[in-house]
């Protein structure tokens, strides 16, 4: 995809690294590059009226100097979590979503930092993976940015699947809302590699997903990186509780369900809409003619702000009914749902969060 | 006053100019009844960004039911977020019947005003509030005897039904456990309609 870029700093003990040479090279023209001695420097937030997106203009090529893998910020003892561990190779996202939880979770730092020793995360994953021999465990690198946005320009994707494709009991998950996937139709990934879309309804793409790829774009790209050899599965998250919304939804599978044959889906995930109090003065401040981030939200219990609990649920279920009368047992979860709202939307108590994480990390067994 | 209300033929009432521009008027009268309000000046500043015809038609409203500083910032919320989700701008859904009819019937401007609130409110969050009703319905209809009752969740924020049960004696406790026993169904069903169920 084609993003704007204002600046490019490239941290001074990073020049010679492969990353920051291929970055170099795929700038050229297009923005200034400038040297620095600590990445950290440019990545703060800087004075003006909207300094969020004028650090998504900003790429940051920097060494990061905490671990690369954690477990996923959204896990709380209050809700039912997928055992999801994050790998945190970039910070801030291109794309700019109105809803987005980056708006405050980066908001001191937003330039959109890559870290050019993401190596390093490797031998993280291999003390993991030595620690529990005999679990799987499944690995994102699109929490705190999207897996593929500038795949064109850093080549990640391409080293990421090599590592993965040789690890049998970890599972790496992509997680998108592009369609970028040139250099993942010519890498195998032996289907340890699970590509994840997030989808919506073409009106939320419309009003809120900003220089996102069209939702029937996003599901053609899973086509096709399916016939390559990876898994699939998509992420209906946030759900946004607008008039047409039951309507809307349901079209949307349908749509999917036409291109993409539902046992070739690995799982599925859904959420609502939350929004802390902090991230929606943001969000509205950015987005003030936003309607989708108006829809009927009350404060609830975790102090989010969320749709009142029979509409969010009534929408859970319409995705989740859709998957069951497709006929085959397609997994799916709940994000930043309490247990009690699994088994109404799901019918069963949910498992731990370990036996989720891997149940969707050793579905490829399925397939 | 620069402001004067007059009647208009179908009982909505407009205002009526003196002296200097419109536009120059009304931003007068607003910045007169924020100062006198000690409005914070983001709510000032969320009202003179309406268009002239809706900032004329809140400042009318504002002065005729004497909004408190709490409401008027209540309300330009609340009209602010209607007008972007429905498209339309505050003088529209000022106008609108339930609306003109808090402005003109009797009472107090205290009690209107009150009123005024929560019609917005109704329009702002209207899936809630027909579910909300729904659900209070139901729980009429169970027809509890005296020392149960069953509560919604505040604002519908969660799906956990608060039951109640007053006793002071052991035949008390009985007489609830019997009559909670012979409501099960219709209380499963509102623990349904909580989780989204019709």
């Amino acid at each position: 995809m084609n993003f704007e870029l204002d600046a490019v700093f490239i941290e001074d003990s990073e020049r010679e690294t492969a990353l920051a040479r291929r970055i170099a090279a795929a700038v050229q023209d297009r923005a200034p590059i400038e040297n620095v001695a600590d990445g950290r420097v440019p990545a703060r937030a800087i004075a003006g009226a909207d300094s969020f997106s004028a650090g998504k203009r900003r790429m940051v090529v920097m060494r990061r100097r905490t671990p690369f893998v954690m477990s996923c910020p959204a896990g709380s003892a209050r809700f039912a979590c997928c055992g999801y561990l994050v790998m945190v190779l970039a910070s801030n996202c291109p794309m700019d979503c109105s809803y987005c939880f980056l708006q405050e979770f980066v908001a001191d730092n937003p330039g959109f930092q890559i870290y050019s020793n993401f190596a390093d995360a490797f031998e993280e994953l291999e003390r993991i993976a030595h620690r529990a021999p005999d679990r799987h465990f499944r690995i994102g690198t699109g929490e705190l940015a999207d897996s593929l946005a500038f795949d064109t320009m850093t080549g990640l994707s391409r080293e990421l699947i090599a590592y993965f494709a040789e690890r049998e009991k970890l599972t790496l998950e992509l997680k998108t809302k592009t369609d970028e996937i040139g250099n993942l139709l010519d890498s195998d990934p032996r289907g340890r590699v699970l590509v994840s879309w997030t989808l919506s309804p073409e009106k939320v793409w419309r009003t809120s997903e900003h220089r996102t790829a069209p939702p029937a774009a996003r599901i053609d790209a899973a086509r096709r990186v399916l016939e390559a050899g990876y898994r699939v599965a998509f992420h209906f998250d946030p759900v946004i509780a607008y008039v047409d919304a039951e309507r809307e939804y349901a079209e949307l599978l349908d749509h999917l369900f036409e291109v993409i044959a539902p046992e070739k889906i690995a799982f599925f995930s859904i959420g609502g809409l939350r929004m802390t109090p902090g991230l929606r003065a943001a969000a509205r401040r950015r987005w003030p003619r936003d309607p989708m981030l108006l829809d009927e939200h009350v404060l609830a219990d975790d102090g989010r702000l969320r749709t009142f609990t029979p509409l969010r649920l009534k929408l859970y279920r319409i995705i989740a009914d859709r998957f069951e009368r497709a006929g085959v047992k397609v997994p799916g979860y709940l994000c930043m749902e309490a247990a009690s709202v699994h088994e109404r939307v799901f019918g069963a108590a949910p498992a731990s969060p370990a036996t989720i994480g891997e149940r969707l990390a050793r579905e490829r067994e399925r397939f | 006053m620069l402001w004067r209300r007059r009647a208009g033929m179908n009982g909505e009432s407009d205002l009526a100019i003196h002296g200097a521009t419109p536009g120059e008027n009304i931003d007068e009268s607003v910045r007169a009844l924020a100062c006198a309000r000690h409005l914070p000046q983001p709510h000032l500043d969320r009202w003179l960004a309406m268009n002239e015809r809706s900032r004329a038609a809140f400042l009318e409203i504002a002065q005729t039911l004497r909004l408190r500083t709490g409401q008027i910032t209540a309300a330009l919320e609340l009209l602010e977020e209607i007008s972007v989700r429905d498209a339309t701008d505050c003088a529209d859904i000022l106008a609108a019947p339930e609306i003109a009819r808090i402005r003109l019937h009797a009472g107090s401007a205290p009690a209107r005003a009150r009123e005024l609130i929560e019609t917005l409110r109704a329009r702002r969050f209207p899936r809630l509030r027909e579910t909300s009703t729904r659900l209070a319905g139901a729980i009429r209809e169970l027809r509890l005897p005296r020392g149960i009752s069953v509560v919604l969740p505040r604002e519908l924020r969660s799906d956990v039904l608060t039951i109640t049960v007053e006793v002071a004696r052991v035949a008390e406790l009985d007489g609830a456990i019997e009559a909670l026993a012979a409501r099960r169904a219709a209380i499963a069903r509102i623990i349904e309609m909580l989780g989204g169920s019709e």
